[in-house]
Formats: structure tokens, C-alpha cells, sequence
């Protein structure tokens, strides 16, 4: 039996579902990640763990325990909040130690424990200070240390990267992973940061609108996106209007130029419209022969981003973007120029709506 | 925060005032000292005529050597204090759960404790008597109780001020992400209070006690019809029967609330950093 299970949880407020029939099964020491637009019901569904917010049907279990009635200071579920939510009265070191105290720990259990955590978050030299004495940075890794002090059973995290510049997210995100690893704790971790997901989880919820769209590694999520909310929300799609020509063979029209596609659509007619997306890296300029999707194309616009090249293209009447990696000695179309682009029938996504 | 306005272009061509300008904050500046200083110094004066001819302590010394003085005082204070107490056990707690958990009912817990600026004293003081001096609520039997029935109307009688300044501490703080943050790490309602909020309301807390210290050291109406011995009524005696003392008595009590207010400002010196950070 999973370590942490929601069954069936929905919560209302006033008349309005904000989360509704989510069931979902944690495994001890995993890192799991809640991704979803803003107001998807994200921190709704982590409260709801934490015991701030009670469900309206549905149970919640932890390590077998029933906890879904139980209140949130009898969870021992630590929790990171999207504000920094630090004792202003206390230091960096009495922040770390409050939750030991309230346990009525011994006093050297206590020392020792503080200056673990205050060595794992690396502020040795800044234990004496005082919340507002610390950046932001060094704020958010002692709201780590004070919630994994207690040694908490889950680790709950609400965008706890958010209002930080990018150099310090993108170090702290690793730190708080290599943290979690080491420590093998459960935690949970919410954002409607595709790229932070992607990079930080072991699985990924993706959410809209307070429904589970899919559950995966970020690998599944992003090469085999269920539904189309799932492919457009995490990395970038090209999106395309077409039509069935063959449903059993998966092929397909795109304004007059015909495509064959990997995806199922047998319970499809000729003649209906469907949805294509592609990813922008799924195009490219070479293997032209050995693709199944060879297409004429016009060369619109060139974008630099760095490792990145982003070359829009119009096919047919539509334009896709193609993502090619740089490399000093890559040769570049101009604008205007006729070119040939190709991709495989893997590539051509055909999602439910 | 506060940044963003410093650097919005119209704020520092107004950095430098023109002559005229800083003229009249001045002139209205002294004018306004001079509104509070000179019946200070005149009374202070005063008070220091008590011997013919000579300037000296003579009026302070027989203030202080009168049997009815020093325990009227001390009657006040401790009357201050228990009332200051019982005002912050009933507002802190109120304001914390309006905050947190009913911040639709704020105006109407906002009004109520705004009742004691709309009743009289004097109005106060009858009701208190007609109700509290007929079983079953004989609270008016003995001195004692009498004045136990005073205190409660002194923390009343504190409740605007001490909302005021407590629910202005409880905006200053994110109240719902502290407490939320406290009972996740295991602490329940009361070490919630004394170890989170209350230590973060400090300043709050000093200016609404100081602001009830002020209310009830010199408090007559109520203390009169009520016969109890503290400094309000003993002042007004004062003032009727002798000539200096009663300047005496009035720098006196001045400079205990000054003193009081220096003493919050030593405390929360370092206070105000951290409030300034945020
Ligand atoms: N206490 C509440 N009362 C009423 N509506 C709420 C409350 N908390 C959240 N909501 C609503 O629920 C929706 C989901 O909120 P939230 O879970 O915070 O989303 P997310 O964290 O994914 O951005 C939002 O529309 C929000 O307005
Ligand atoms: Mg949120």
C-alpha cells in the first residue's frame, strides 16, 4: 500500500468545486509534483494534506493512518510556504529549533539537531540572525530547515521558488532535491513551472481546473502527453487545424498536404476535424528521405535563443515553429528561402480535447 | 516596498522645498510647540513658587509628604495594570480569531469596542450603579468589589485604543501564514499566542498598554461616583483646596506618561528595524 494516498478527495467552496474526485498514490521517498496554471487548486489539494483545509468528500491516508479529520499540528507534515512565513521575533537558529521545542524535545537533542540542519541549509555563519537580515534565498532554505527539523513524515512545498531571481532558483531547486534525496523524504512539491517540474520530480500531477489531467515521470508527461491541456501546458506545441483522410492508416490533411500520423485515430470518420500538435524539435531539415513527413515549406522568421535556434516555417498556410540546437558551424536559411523540413508520424499528436 | 516610491520621478523634484514653503512648516511647526509648551512651563512655574520670594521643590516636597498621595498613586497603577491586563486577555485573543478566521465581522467587533467613546462617563457610571448595586449583581457592597467592578470598566473603557493598536500589529504581520506555519511544526492554540503572536505584537502591545496607563491614572468620573481613593479624585481635591500642589501633582503625573514613553522606546529600539524591514 502506497505511503500517502488521497482517495477521492473534492473540495467546495461556497458553491464551487475547487478540487474535485482527485486520487492520487505516494510512494515513500518519492517527489512528486503538483503542475498546473494559477488557481487549478494546487495549494488547495497540499492543504488539504497538511490539514488547513478539511475535504468535502474523500479520505486521505498517511503510512496507513487514516489523518483526513486529524488536525494539521498532529500530522507531522512539514510544509514550505509560498510567503516565507518566518518567526520574525526569533533567529535564523530559534526559528529551525521552535518546532523541537513544541515537542518538548531535551535541550542538547535540540543543539544538535539545529546545527545539523543549519549545516545542511549551509548558513553556519548566519544562525544568530534574524529573518529580515537574510535575502530572500537564504529565507526560503530556513523555512527548509525548520519544516525538516521535525523530521516530518511528508514535505509539502508551495511554490516555494517563486519571487526568487533565476540564478538562485535554479540552485536552489537542485539543492532542495539533493536535500530530499539524501533525507529519503516523501515530499510534495507545487508550481505552474512546467520547466521546474520537468527538472525536479520523480512524477508529475498535471492539474486544470481542480481535475487530474495526467499522471507521469517527466518523461511520459512530455513525449507522451495524454490530453491536449498537457501537451500545450508543458514545453511548446505547435497547434494546427486538419482533417482525417484515412483513419486507419492515420492520415491526415493539412491544408492540401498530406500527413500520416502515429496517433490513433481509428474511431474517427473521413472528413472530421481534429487538433494536430508537433513539438518545435520534432522538425528538422535533415533525414528528409527517411522521414514519413516530408513537407514543402517557407522560411518566416529566424530567433536566437541562445542554445537554441527558432525557426518559424509555413506550411501550407499554417506556421509551425522548428527549435534546432546551435553549433557554430550550423547553416542557416534565410527568410524567404524554400526549404524541406520533416518529421516523423511519431510526432504528429493527435489528443483528445 | 517603499522603493518603488522613491524612485517614482515626482518625489524627488520634490526633494527640494522652495523658501517660502519651508517658512511656514516652520512658523506652524513653532507655533504648535508653542501651543503645548507654554501652559507646561507656566504650570511647571508655578509650581515652583510655593515659598515667597524663592524658586524651589517646596510644593513636590509636600505633595509627596501628604499620607493620602503616595497610596492614591499606587492605587491608580495597580488599577492601570490589572486593567491593561485584562484588556489585552480580551482583545488580543478577539482581534487574533477576527483576523484569522472571521475577517467578515471585523466592523462589527470594530463598533463595539468603539461603544465606550459614544457613552458618557457620567452616563456610564449610572448604568454601572443601578445594575450593579441591586442582587443579584451586588458588586458595589464593599470597597473591594467596588473597585474589582472599576477595573473591568477601566479595560472597557480601553478596548478602542487597545483594538486600534493590536489589529493594526496584526496587519503589520502575516498572522494566517505564522500561525499556519506554527501548527504545522506541532504547536497548538496557546503556545501559537504567547510565542508567535504575542512576541510579534510587542509594539502594538506597549502602545495600546501606555494608552490605557494614560486613561486610568487620572480618571475621575467614574472613580468618584464609585468613592474610590485614586489619584483622580484625590487631584480634584487637590485643586480645591490647595494652590501649588495641584502643578506639582500635574508635572508629576506628566512625567510618569513620559517616562512610560521613553521606556517604550528603549524596548522596541531594536523593534522597529525589523518592522522596517518588511
Ligand atoms: N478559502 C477560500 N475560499 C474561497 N475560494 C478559495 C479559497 N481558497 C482558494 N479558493 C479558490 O480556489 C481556487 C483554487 O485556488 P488555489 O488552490 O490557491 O490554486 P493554485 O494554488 O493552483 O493557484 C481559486 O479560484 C481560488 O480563488
Ligand atoms: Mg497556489
Amino acid at each position: 500500500m502506497a505511503y500517502l494516498t488521497l482517495s477521492g478527495i473534492s473540495k467546495q467552496f461556497s458553491d464551487s468545486y475547487v478540487v474535485k474526485d482527485f486520487s492520487l498514490e505516494i510512494e515513500k521517498g518519492e517527489f512528486v509534483s503538483f503542475l498546473g496554471p494559477s488557481g487549478c487548486g494546487k495549494t488547495t489539494t497540499l492543504r488539504m494534506v497538511a490539514g488547513f483545509e478539511s475535504p468535502t468528500t474523500g479520505n486521505i491516508t498517511l503510512d496507513g493512518v487514516d489523518i483526513t479529520d486529524s488536525p494539521p499540528n498532529k500530522r507531522n507534515v512539514g510544509m514550505i510556504f509560498q510567503s516565507y512565513a518566518l518567526f520574525p521575533n526569533m533567529t535564523v537558529a530559534q526559528n529551525v529549533a521552535f518546532g523541537l521545542r513544541v515537542r518538548r524535545e531535551t535541550a542538547s537533542n535540540i543543539k544538535q539537531r539545529v546545527e545539523e540542519m543549519i549545516s545542511l541549509i549551509h548558513l553556519e555563519e548566519h544562525a544568530h540572525k534574524f529573518p529580515y537580515q537574510l535575502s530572500g534565498g537564504q529565507q526560503r532554505r530556513v523555512s527548509l530547515a525548520r519544516a525538516l527539523a521535525i523530521q516530518p513524515h511528508v514535505l509539502l512545498l508551495d511554490e516555494p521558488l517563486s519571487a526568487l531571481d533565476a540564478k538562485i532558483r535554479v540552485s536552489l531547486r537542485s539543492e532542495i532535491r539533493a536535500i530530499q534525496r539524501k533525507l529519503g523524504i516523501t515530499a510534495i512539491f507545487v508550481t505552474h513551472d512546467q520547466e521546474e517540474a520537468l527538472s525536479i520530480s520523480d512524477r508529475i500531477v498535471v492539474m486544470n481546473a481542480g481535475l487530474i489531467e495526467q499522471v507521469g515521470t517527466p518523461f511520459e508527461v512530455y513525449n507522451f502527453p495524454q490530453t491536449q491541456f498537457v501537451a500545450n501546458f508543458v514545453g511548446s506545441l505547435n497547434n494546427a487545424a486538419a482533417e482525417v483522410l484515412d483513419p486507419a492508416r492515420g492520415l491526415l490533411n493539412l491544408d492540401g498536404i498530406q500527413l500520416i500520423t502515429a496517433s490513433d485515430i481509428q474511431s474517427k470518420k473521413k472528413g472530421d476535424k481534429v487538433r494536430i500538435s508537433v513539438r518545435p524539435e520534432r522538425f528538422s531539415f535533415a533525414d528528409v528521405q527517411r522521414k514519413d513527413n516530408v513537407l514543402d515549406c517557407t522560411i518566416e522568421n529566424i530567433t536566437f535563443l541562445g542554445s537554441v535556434v527558432r525557426i518559424q516555417v509555413k506550411i501550407g498556410n499554417t506556421k509551425f515553429n522548428m527549435d534546432t540546437f546551435n553549433n557554430p558551424f550550423l547553416e542557416l536559411p534565410k527568410i524567404g528561402d524554400r526549404e524541406q523540413v520533416s518529421c516523423s508520424k511519431e510526432a504528429v499528436l493527435v489528443l483528445d480535447e | 516596498m517603499t522603493v518603488s516610491s522613491n524612485s517614482m520621478p515626482g518625489a524627488s523634484e520634490k526633494k527640494a522645498p522652495s523658501r517660502s514653503s519651508r517658512f511656514w512648516a516652520w512658523l506652524i511647526f513653532i507655533l504648535s510647540a508653542a501651543y503645548f509648551l507654554v501652559p507646561l512651563g507656566a504650570t511647571f512655574y508655578w509650581s515652583l513658587k510655593a515659598e515667597k520670594d524663592i524658586l524651589g521643590f517646596e510644593a513636590y516636597k509636600r505633595l509627596f509628604a501628604d499620607s493620602n498621595f503616595l497610596p492614591a498613586f499606587s492605587q491608580s497603577v495597580v488599577n492601570a495594570a490589572a486593567a491593561i491586563f485584562l484588556s489585552l486577555l480580551i482583545i488580543v485573543p478577539t482581534a487574533y480569531w477576527v483576523t484569522l478566521r472571521l475577517p467578515k465581522l471585523r466592523p462589527v467587533v470594530e463598533f463595539i469596542t468603539l461603544l465606550p467613546f459614544v457613552i458618557p462617563a457620567v452616563v456610564l457610571v449610572f448604568g454601572l450603579i443601578r445594575l450593579y448595586s441591586r442582587p443579584p449583581l451586588l458588586w458595589t457592597a464593599t470597597y473591594e468589589s467596588s473597585r474589582v467592578l472599576l477595573i473591568c470598566v477601566y479595560a472597557a473603557l480601553s478596548f478602542p485604543y487597545m483594538f486600534r493598536s493590536v489589529d493594526n500589529g496584526l496587519r503589520a504581520i502575516d498572522v494566517r501564514s505564522l500561525t499556519e506555519a506554527a501548527q504545522s511544526l506541532g504547536a497548538n492554540w496557546v503556545t501559537i499566542l504567547f510565542r508567535v503572536i504575542f512576541p510579534n505584537l510587542r509594539v502594538a502591545l506597549l502602545s495600546g498598554a501606555l494608552l490605557t496607563f494614560a486613561i486610568v491614572i487620572g480618571e475621575l468620573t467614574i472613580a468618584l461616583y464609585m468613592a474610590q481613593h485614586t489619584l483622580g479624585p484625590y487631584m480634584a481635591d487637590l485643586t480645591r483646596s490647595k494652590v501649588y500642589e495641584p502643578s506639582a501633582m500635574a508635572i508629576v503625573s506628566f512625567s510618569v506618561t513620559w517616562m512610560a514613553m521613553g521606556v517604550i522606546q528603549l524596548i522596541t529600539g531594536g523593534q522597529g528595524q525589523a518592522t522596517g524591514g518588511h
